[in-house]
């Protein structure tokens, strides 16, 4: 079993943050330069190193969504809005999230804007795990233009899964848009599949944004069920 | 395991107990049915208070009967129906069909499980309780209702009697027969897998038609399907609401489970998927006697403007391509056909259009490597319209797809010559113009 998911289910608990990051980066999925720190010194360092801007993020087990509890300030331009922003979260977090245990923050690189996608995969109890692919924002909330594959995954499959959605046309490029790097989140799927069947004690993985550029991909957000 | 349902289908012996004289019972229907199909195995009537039934020798129980039986038909109240089964244990029987209902699905859970212990013990292979019955046309085997004879290449798989009836009586009626009906009830023993796996591997089958509202096992399902190979499946599996999966639920107490992941596996494992009982019967229909187009061009050729026109449409819809017609082609058509056709696609032959001159037409079409199959649309009442089909059939690889409407008379006696000759006719364009997009997307 995989050290970080043996770990948090001895802990009978979910993957934290920085963990979720490390298992898919394991998997050569592309997740942003991020740090976890337990101090609002620390998080400075972490922040000069990394580059401004950064996004700060509270990382608990207790908290699972963390953006309600005000535990998450992004765009943060320098060592003063660093320090402001780590002072705010922990209060935030004192104030909506009583007794929440903190196991630090976490000091994320600035994502630049692409394509929001979400990459999910959830245990259906006839056919196992099933992957879903969707946009982001009003392609999957209003309009629920997701499609979905069950293992094992084929390369045609997961382009399917993609082709499928009308929001292709936004990845292909459409009114002058460029061009999308579908290719990239063929091989995502691809990888996000393999790890799912190596650790089947994985419930539920939710990768949300997924950000797409014309070169490349980032998964932002990840949420590991066990 | 399941091979053994090959003897089942193949029995040469069955034994209907509970068979009844009085003709409103389903005890009398059933061992009609048999009788009238044609079964040329023996059967013996179980009823201990009858002499004969049928001018069949009625026999007190299983234990009874002089010979062998291959097959045990059980109509009996839910209670008695144990006792029947170790019966037919002993008797060494290898399959039941248990028709009485009174069991898992009325809450009955425990005498299910007695009943399919006894199943395990004698390895009976047994379909239901709950159930229809099946019918086997290639064994005259009509355990079944209604009465179906005519052999066919669909096989119907179905977890409502009455849809699988109704599939059957369409086929009937059309003279294209089936290979089989299958009426799965609440799958105590014989499923859909094993089903799947049996009429994948029927030399009588060309296509097997599912209704069902649950898939038992996921695992096992996908599989099955893969070994399948190159058998077509058409499935039909409401549920696609939330009240209907909740209905769905409650009627064979499914797990209907998630409409989009369900989707999904028969997507990836080349299912064709039919939305309602319609598209079922077409796909079956055309998977069963048509040969996959190499592509997706289309040529339309008419007598009817309007059916071209909602032909194109329901193509263009569903990734079927009307091709436009090349400019040599095109010379040569207007050289041959009457000033007043339409040489376009769709082609218009217009309403005084002879089925010489459809032949003219595909003939000259054939050659033209742009076009990958034909739908051929009588839509007026024209005469000798299978005639040409068959002989057109016969010259050119590119397959042939027929809509005949409009044609009174006529049309029902091409289109029942068509049937008889193994050519599936659709009465519309649009349903015509789907039967071929489920082909073209099947594996292989």
């Amino acid at each position: 079993m995989n050290e970080l998911i043996a770990r948090a289910k001895a802990e009978k608990r979910v993957l934290l943050e920085p963990e979720a990051m490390q298992l898919l980066a394991e998997y050569e999925l592309p997740v942003p330069t991020h740090s976890l720190v337990t101090s609002k010194e620390q998080a400075v360092v972490a922040a000069e190193k990394t580059g401004y801007p950064v996004v700060l993020k509270i990382v608990s087990k207790d908290i699972l969504h963390k953006s309600d509890v005000g535990g998450v300030k992004i765009g943060l331009n320098s060592k003063e809005a660093v320090e402001k922003a780590y002072e705010e979260i922990m209060e935030n977090v004192r104030e909506k999230a009583k007794g929440a245990v903190i196991g630090g923050m976490l000091v994320v690189a600035h994502a630049p804007q692409g394509i929001e996608c979400i990459v999910g995969m959830t245990k259906d109890p006839q056919f196992g795990p099933a992957f879903l692919f969707g946009l982001g924002g009003i392609f999957v909330e209003l309009l629920n233009d997701v499609s979905f594959r069950v293992l094992p995954l084929t390369k045609e499959d997961a382009e399917d899964i993609i082709k499928e959605t009308k929001g292709y046309s936004l990845l292909k490029g459409t009114r002058g848009q460029s061009p999308k790097d579908v290719e990239a989140l063929v091989g995502l799927i691809l990888k996000l599949a393999r790890l799912v069947e190596e650790n089947p004690e994985i419930e539920e993985i939710d990768i949300n944004p997924l950000l797409v550029y014309e070169k490349g991909i980032l998964a932002v957000d990840a949420r590991v069920i066990l | 395991m399941s091979n053994s349902l090959v003897q089942v289908f193949n029995a040469q012996s069955v034994a209907v107990v509970g068979a009844s004289s009085n003709s409103e019972k389903t005890g009398h229907t059933v061992l009609k049915n048999i009788v009238d199909g044609g079964f040329e195995g023996d059967i013996y009537p179980i009823n201990p208070k009858a002499d004969t039934i049928l001018d069949l020798k009625c026999y007190q129980s299983l234990k009874d009967i002089p010979g062998a039986v291959d097959l045990v038909v059980i109509i009996v109240p839910a209670a008695l129906v144990p006792q029947v089964m170790e019966e037919a244990g002993a008797k060494g029987a290898k399959g039941a069909v248990i028709i009485s209902g009174g069991f898992r699905e009325t809450g009955n859970e425990e005498l299910e499980a007695e009943v399919v212990k006894i199943t395990k013990q004698y390895q009976i292979r047994t379909i239901g309780p709950n159930c229809q019955g099946f019918n086997y046309t290639p064994n005259k085997l009509c355990a079944s209702w209604p009465l179906i004879k005519g052999e066919g290449p669909v096989a119907i798989i179905s977890q409502s009697g009455t849809v699988g009836a109704t599939l059957e009586m369409w086929a009937e009626s059309e003279s294209i027969g089936i290979s089989g009906f299958v009426s799965l009830g609440n799958k105590s023993d014989v499923s859909e897998i094993d089903l799947i796996e049996f009429f994948a591997a029927d030399p009588n089958t060309k296509v097997v038609s599912l209704y069902i509202e649950g898939v038992k096992d996921g695992t096992a399902f996908k599989e099955t399907v893969k070994k399948a190979g190159d058998t077509p499946i058409v499935i039909l599996k409401p549920g696609r609401t939330k009240k209907g999966r909740k209905a769905a639920e409650s009627h064979t107490k499914s797990i209907a489970g998630s409409d989009q992941i369900f989707d999904a596996v028969c997507k990836q494992l080349g299912i064709i998927r039919a939305n309602d009982i319609t598209e079922l019967y077409d796909y079956s229909k055309s998977l069963g006697f048509l040969k996959k187009p190499r592509g997706r061009s289309m040529l339309v050729i008419t007598s009817s403007g309007g059916s071209g026109i909602i032909a194109t449409d329901v193509a263009e819809a569903n990734g079927i391509n009307v091709v436009d017609l090349n400019e040599e082609l095109k010379k040569e058509l207007v050289d041959v056909l009457p000033d007043h056709c339409v040489v376009a696609n769709p082609l218009d032959l217009t309403g005084d259009a002879t089925a010489e001159r459809y032949k003219t037409t595909v003939e000259i079409a054939a050659k033209d490597d742009s076009i990958d199959f034909f739908l051929v649309i009588f839509g007026d009442p024209i005469p000798r319209a299978f005639d040409i089909v068959q002989e057109l059939k016969q010259q050119t690889r590119k397959e042939i797809v027929v809509c005949y409407l409009g044609g009174g008379e006529t049309e029902k006696e091409e289109v029942q010559k068509m049937h008889q000759h193994g050519i599936p006719a659709f009465p519309t364009p649009e349903r015509a113009v789907k039967a071929v997009k489920a082909l073209l997307n099947t594996k292989g």
